[in-house]
């Protein structure tokens, strides 16, 4: 396939939807001024059409100048109305082809074709955003055959051992959209939109007389605010579920492949030497059920894909079910469940922590607000809880090769390193902590661009310096 | 105990540190002085411009004796076959183990201090992570960054 190939000429809608979409404040606004005069109106007009007519064109151009092709062990993909580009990606480079299905692509037997690379900067992707699915899955039989053709290995593509390692059911997926923290999304959203909007809104004149009636009407109110928030929760549940609706996960020989999403479709690789670490993390209300989410964190992703590092694994699983689903599949972790935890005489040091913070707040509203002040000391009790579960879930476990650490900053998060995955080590010791004999431990991995890792405050110093020298070389006999 | 790292930076990175310390604190009394002619414009209570003068004074002692002092004893490197330690932090002490088969590159850096006193610091970077080895001796910065990045050739592994 040689000849330079276009997209679906679905593109040219799904690219004036994008631009409208971006566009769009700046239309309201238009819209607005446009109002004030009377020759606003036709200034109006004239600007509108024009904008208009100008999307329309640059899409159909920037389709008719978007062209593909795989030469070469290449895929070429040249593109740019005004300004020619031509990106050329090896096919050896390419890392993982994700694909999905929006709601436009859908009735037409479409896909969107994410490509990404290894290292590469932002540049160093590309997304085909509608082809046939047969060109899909020719791409993609093209790109691992290129691909196994260089690493000369002869295992033949025939014998496709996927296993199915997770499947959604949805019983879990409705309590999987109660517990997810969207509602805070989708309640910044709405703020994000009020805030967008507000210049445009009279609020003093509207003000003024509401004033007067919001007095009377304070449980009126109350009750709109609560509906209102009641509203966005159902909406992030909503979303949620629309989101991870047939998730499953499968394994192939080489990598995980994940299904997901019933409006817009995903299918999301994740080769497995690249997987860098592992995450497990309990929300409080989660963890009280005894369920949490399974992420991998993968070296793939670019700058502008950042959800290509972090890949949702098992949104939603039972933690005593973790091991028994994971372990036959990714057999080079030790999934623990045996931590060691702080010593005893750093708890006191947790709690002094978060009371340095809290106790001044609590003391100066106290002082000033005098009785109500008093709520306050809710929080502190809070605090308290919180630094409680801190100290009782630090904790870490080794093996051969593997690192493993727990803590907590609002979510319980469990983090499994691979010892060869592990990029640098700090072992930290404040003043205070030497006094007692603690010391703090941070490994970091590659995730994405950037670091990740995990931290673990004042563990037993012994401890943290039998993890410094297991992953140092020159103390090894 | 395991033992620390042992190699020492350049006796010189004091002066460097010092110097830079100076600036900042020169910086920091000028604003002061702008303010206390301000306090005096406005008539507003002594006591502050006092608390300033204080504070400016007390900034300079650790900016400039203190802290470089305090940083040099702590900063501590070796380089090894198989990896690079690091040490340092003046309260809180850190101390850092990056293999040699992550090392990335290897990059020198020389700012206008550093040139004056012809030192340079190395940076060593991870794929995910960067490390910085302050104020080594021209010569020996060039040395080490040659050494670390054929060792870390020689260590190549994929991510």
């Amino acid at each position: 396939m040689s000849e330079p190939k276009r997209l679906h000429p679905i593109v040219i809608v799904l690219h004036i939807g994008k631009s409208i979409k971006e566009l769009i404040f700046s239309f309201i606004a238009i819209l607005f001024i446009g109002n004030k005069g009377n020759g606003g109106k036709l200034f109006l007009l004239i600007g509108s059409l024009f904008a208009i007519t100008f999307i329309i064109t640059s899409s159909i151009l920037s389709w008719l100048k978007y062209t593909y092709r795989l030469e070469q062990g290449e895929l070429r993909i040249e593109y740019g109305v005004f300004v020619r580009k031509k990106r050329y990606i090896p096919l050896e480079k390419i890392q993982s082809l994700d694909l999905s299905e929006g709601i436009l692509q859908r009735p037409f037997g479409l896909v969107k074709m994410k490509v990404e690379t290894a290292g590469g900067g932002e540049e160093a992707e590309a997304v085909l955003s509608a082809i046939s699915k047969q060109e899909a899955a020719y791409i993609q039989e093209y790109v691992t055959a290129a691909k196994h053709s260089t690493h000369s290995t002869f295992d033949s593509e025939t014998v496709d051992s996927t296993q199915s390692i997770y499947k959604i059911t949805p019983s879990l997926l409705i309590l999987l959209s109660l517990t997810s923290g969207g509602v805070g999304v989708v309640i910044s959203a709405v703020l994000a939109f009020l805030s967008q909007v507000d210049e445009f809104i009279p609020y003093e004149n509207l003000f003024r007389g509401f004033g007067k009636w919001a007095m009377g009407n304070f449980m009126l109110i109350a009750i709109i605010v609560l509906f209102g928030f009641i509203l966005a929760w159902i909406i992030a549940l909503f979303g949620t579920m629309l989101k991870y609706a047939n998730f499953h996960v499968v394994k192939t020989e080489h990598e995980l492949i994940i299904h997901q999403g019933l409006l817009e479709r995903r299918q999301i690789t994740i080769p497995l030497n690249r997987i860098q670490a592992i995450r497990m993390n309990e929300n409080i209300v989660r963890q009280m059920l005894g369920y949490g989410s399974v992420i991998v964190e993968s070296a793939g992703g670019s700058v502008s894909n950042q959800e290509g590092a972090r890949v949702m694994l098992l949104p939603l699983v039972k933690v005593t079910d973790f091991r028994t689903i994971l372990s036959p599949h990714l057999t080079e972790y030790q999934i623990h469940t045996d931590f060691t935890p702080v010593p005893k005489r750093a708890r006191l040091r947790y709690l002094v922590r978060s009371w340095l913070w809290a106790v001044p707040i609590v003391v100066l509203s106290i002082v000033f607000l005098k009785a109500w002040g008093l709520l306050s000391l809710i929080l502190l009790g809070l605090v308290t809880w919180w630094s409680y579960l801190k100290s009782r879930d630090a904790g870490w476990a080794f093996e051969q090769q593997q690192l493993s650490l727990r803590y907590r900053t609002i979510t319980r998060t469990t983090v499994f390193i691979k010892k060869n995955k592990i990029q640098s080590l700090d072992m930290k010791e404040s003043y205070f902590q030497r006094k007692k004999d603690l010391a703090s431990i941070e490994a970091f991995v590659k995730v994405g661009f950037g670091g990740a890792g995990g931290r673990v405050i004042d563990l037993e110093k012994g401890d943290v310096e039998k993890i410094y020298s297991w992953y140092s070389r020159k103390n090894r006999d | 105990m395991i033992t620390g790292p042992e190699k020492r930076i350049s006796e010189k990175a004091l002066k460097v540190w010092r110097l830079s310390g100076g600036i900042s604190a020169l910086v920091g009394g000028v604003l002061i002085a702008v303010a206390i002619v301000l306090i005096q414009l406005f008539d507003w209570p002594d006591w502050i411009s006092i608390l300033l003068i204080v504070f400016g004074l007390m900034e300079t002692y650790f900016l400039v004796f203190l802290l470089p002092k305090l940083r040099w004893h702590r900063w501590r490197y070796e380089v090894r076959e198989e990896e690079i330690e690091l040490q340092k932090g003046i309260f809180i002490r850190t101390r850092t183990m990056v293999p040699m088969i992550r090392v990335q590159h290897v990059d020198t850096v020389q700012g206008p201090i550093l040139r004056k006193y012809q030192l340079a610091s190395v940076i060593v970077n991870t794929a995910a992570t960067a490390h910085e080895i302050p104020a080594l001796e021209e010569h020996e910065a060039e040395e080490l960054r040659h050494y670390i990045s054929n060792l870390a050739k020689v260590a190549d592994e994929d991510v």
